[in-house]
């Protein structure tokens, strides 16, 4: 890891600060629950319905939150070498399996929380060949159960799959895969049901639906107004934990109540004509998951070059992947959330339809796209939508890191990249 | 005529049909100048080459090539294909993909059998010519069986591109027992006859066949099996770079290798042209066992 690793990102947003210290204290109280008080508690992976979990007032602990928990506290190599001196070979992918290198890893005294107690299920969509080993290996070492649930396949493919989701997704995501999650997702309940004695309430599911509607409609909001202002009130750096926080806590009070304060925010500084940088020049796209590790690296250039990133998947994603009329349908509606979260950010023609519309409507000048090495999932569609974008007339440089392996990060040479490449494309 | 590229697929349906095109060909050895272009490094190497073959229009005979969701790469290069297709970058056949379920659960296997019937719809096969594919299917002698007599050497891991590491084993003095990427795409798992059902039955089959990137077999009873039946005296545990499935499972087999007191070679995170001297670490290895 680079010494400058971990550089810290600025906030411009009040609410940002109100987002992570209620994350932290959403911590602790899911450590009480979860560690202390030993509630039934789930994890889960981040494209699975957590829905079903709030609406039973499940604790679920996401793969993918925990990674970017652990990795935050500096412990990714010191637990993948340890899985590797477990006999697992170092090319193994290293987004979904930190939390298994954790639980192998067997150190309390450096783990999070001591490390993770029994959770009564655990569940993935198997999107990928490696994800049922992770999760079925993880659940061996926790005495658990896994629950995996199927990615059918998606022959009914629509480009523009963005602009009709939210009406027409019962066409758009396909019928027969509606119907197999809804099927797989009353499997769940029924074990939730059975294995924790509480009991899911149709009522109070279907208004977490509508509150879910009404949260994202203010982030997608946001996100419309952030494409059109020039310059960008708020960096990436500052999009992501503003929408992906209340994220895990869809549908809640206070999600939906601060998904309303960060659009409130955003006008503001769009009104008053704030920028991130106090010299946009360039707008940058981001495609890929978080650096979760070195936050800063995002607004590393935006005074010396006035590049900002500007997009990343996480905020625009809100509108066409979560808002859905729901039709008195819900259990549907949420089916056909959870049955294309992945596949339309990792495959052809969704990931590169969209992101080239986006590109478009953001006013984009170049984007930068992330390739971790070991990880075909986070990998996959890169290059056709690196394809797309440069034919739409958008720059795009290709990195190969990791977004949770700090080893192979190092923010000073990953920072000069782009600026080589921003210079070498005349942009800068 | 359909081809296919991937395991766990109905090869009696597309008998039954008259319409079985066989594994889809492929030269290991050429190079993908191409391919690189669409496909992320973590593609098993066998991709690169399948699209650099479509590519020289190479396949153009065939009418489609059926992909399947049971292994990400063949699943992925379906939605890759169809797209560059779309975008006018690729012609040649149709690319299809079979769904495929594996989770030992009903409403996966109650999805098979829909996917199935589709098919037969689609394909004109009706019950009674599917039932007499499934009999001949059956029949079939098992293609990774030992030829030869003397000690075996099981060859296991992931899919080799060819014989050339089965002719290492060979040249070391032993029978190899081993499986080629086309025999693993053109493996079949035993079909009951005679229910009544044939597509229920194949369905079951599918939904079973314990081979394959998603099977929910337990890897480490799978190689004591093929060790037990193979009557292996030495083991070859072969795993390529892109392999992101048997990597996970290398702990418990070195376990059941281990107990099971044979001569074992572990070849981990190797070339998949075997040009990283695998062949000759297996003839040094088999000398000693021979020793």
């Amino acid at each position: 890891m680079s010494a400058s690793a971990n550089q810290r990102s600025r906030k411009a947003l009040a609410c940002t600060q109100r987002a992570t210290a209620f994350q932290r204290e959403f911590g602790k109280e899911l450590r009480r629950r979860v560690v202390e008080d030993r509630e039934p508690y789930a994890i889960v992976q981040a494209d699975t319905p957590h829905e079903l979990f709030h609406a039973m007032d499940i604790p679920i602990i996401t793969n993918q939150w925990w990674s970017a928990y652990i990795s935050a506290k500096q412990l990714s190599t010191r637990y993948f070498d340890a899985m590797v001196a477990k006999g697992y070979p170092a090319n193994s992918c290293k987004y979904c399996s930190l939390g298994l290198a954790c639980t192998l890893a067997d150190e309390p005294e450096t783990a999070p929380w001591g490390g993770l107690p029994k959770p009564t299920v655990m569940v993935a969509r198997l999107t990928c060949d490696c994800i049922q080993q992770v999760f079925g290996q993880w659940s061996q070492a926790l005495g658990s159960e896994f629950f995996p649930m199927e990615a059918p396949a998606w022959t009914d493919k629509d480009p523009q799959w963005f602009a009709n989701s939210r009406s027409e997704w019962e066409r758009v995501y396909q019928p027969d895969r509606i119907q197999h999650m809804v099927r797989e997702m009353a499997d769940l309940i029924a074990l939730l049901e059975n294995r924790t004695g509480r009991t899911f309430d149709e009522a109070k599911f279907h208004h977490l639906m509508e509150q879910i509607n009404v949260q994202e409609g203010y982030i997608w909001e946001a996100a419309q107004a952030i494409g059109d202002a020039r310059p960008c009130p708020v960096s990436i750096a500052e999009q992501m934990p503003n929408t992906m926080i209340p994220q895990w806590h869809r549908g809640s009070d206070w999600a939906v109540a601060h998904a309303k304060e960060f659009r409130d925010e955003v006008m503001g500084l769009i009104a008053s004509g704030h920028g991130a940088s106090s010299n946009e020049k360039l707008r940058l796209m981001w495609i890929g998951a978080g650096v979760w590790h070195d936050p800063g690296f995002y607004q590393a250039l935006e005074e010396t070059l006035g590049a900002v990133f500007v997009w990343s998947m996480y905020m625009p994603f809100a509108g066409p992947a979560y808002i859905r009329d729901l039709k008195d349908k819900p259990m549907e509606a949420l089916a056909s959330r959870i049955a294309s979260m992945n596949e339309t950010l990792h495959l052809p023609p969704w990931m590169n339809s969209w992101m080239v519309s986006e590109a478009q409507r953001c006013g984009i000048d170049a984007a930068v796209v992330l390739l971790p090495p070991d990880n075909r999932l986070s990998q996959s569609g890169t290059k056709a939508t690196t394809a797309s974008l440069r034919a739409a007339g958008v720059p795009v440089l290709m990195i190969d890191a990791d977004m949770v392996d700090a080893k192979v990060w190092d923010h000073d040479r990953m920072v000069g990249m782009v600026d080589s490449f921003l210079r070498e494309e005349g942009l800068a | 005529m359909i081809a296919i590229a991937g395991p766990n697929l109905p090869h009696q349906l597309l008998h039954a049909a008259g319409r079985h095109g066989g594994a889809l060909p492929l030269t290991p050895d050429r190079d993908c100048p191409r391919a690189g272009q669409w496909l992320e490094s973590k593609f098993q190497p066998w991709a690169p080459r399948v699209l650099e073959h479509w590519l020289d229009g190479d396949y153009d005979h065939f009418d489609a090539v059926m992909f399947s969701r049971a292994d990400d790469s063949s699943q992925r290069l379906y939605y890759y294909l169809c797209e560059m297709q779309r975008a006018g970058q690729v012609g040649g056949p149709e690319p299809l993909v079979f769904d495929v379920a594996k989770i030992p659960r009903q409403s996966s296997l109650v999805h098979v059998a829909e996917k199935l019937r589709a098919l037969a719809d689609q394909l004109s096969v009706d019950e009674s010519a599917l039932e007499a594919a499934i009999r001949q299917g059956n029949a079939a002698s098992d293609t990774s069986a030992p030829v030869g007599t003397g000690p075996t050497c099981l060859v296991t891991g992931s899919p080799m591109p060819d014989a050339r590491l089965l002719e290492a084993v060979e040249q070391g003095g032993f029978v190899p027992v081993g499986q080629t990427l086309e025999q693993s795409w053109l493996a079949t798992a035993p079909v009951e006859e005679g229910t009544g059902d044939p597509v229920a039955a194949l369905a079951r089959a599918l939904h079973e066949q314990d081979s394959g990137p998603r099977s929910f077999a337990e890897p480490s009873g799978r190689l004591r099996r093929q060790i037990a039946e193979s009557a292996a005296r030495a083991v070859i545990v072969w795993h390529i770079e892109e392999d992101e499935v048997r990597t996970w499972q290398l702990p418990s087999l070195r376990a059941v290798l281990q107990q099971s007191g044979l001569p074992h070679l572990v070849l981990s995170r190797r070339d998949w042209l075997a040009g990283d001297g695998a062949a000759i670490e297996i003839a040094a290895f088999l000398e000693g066992v021979s020793a």
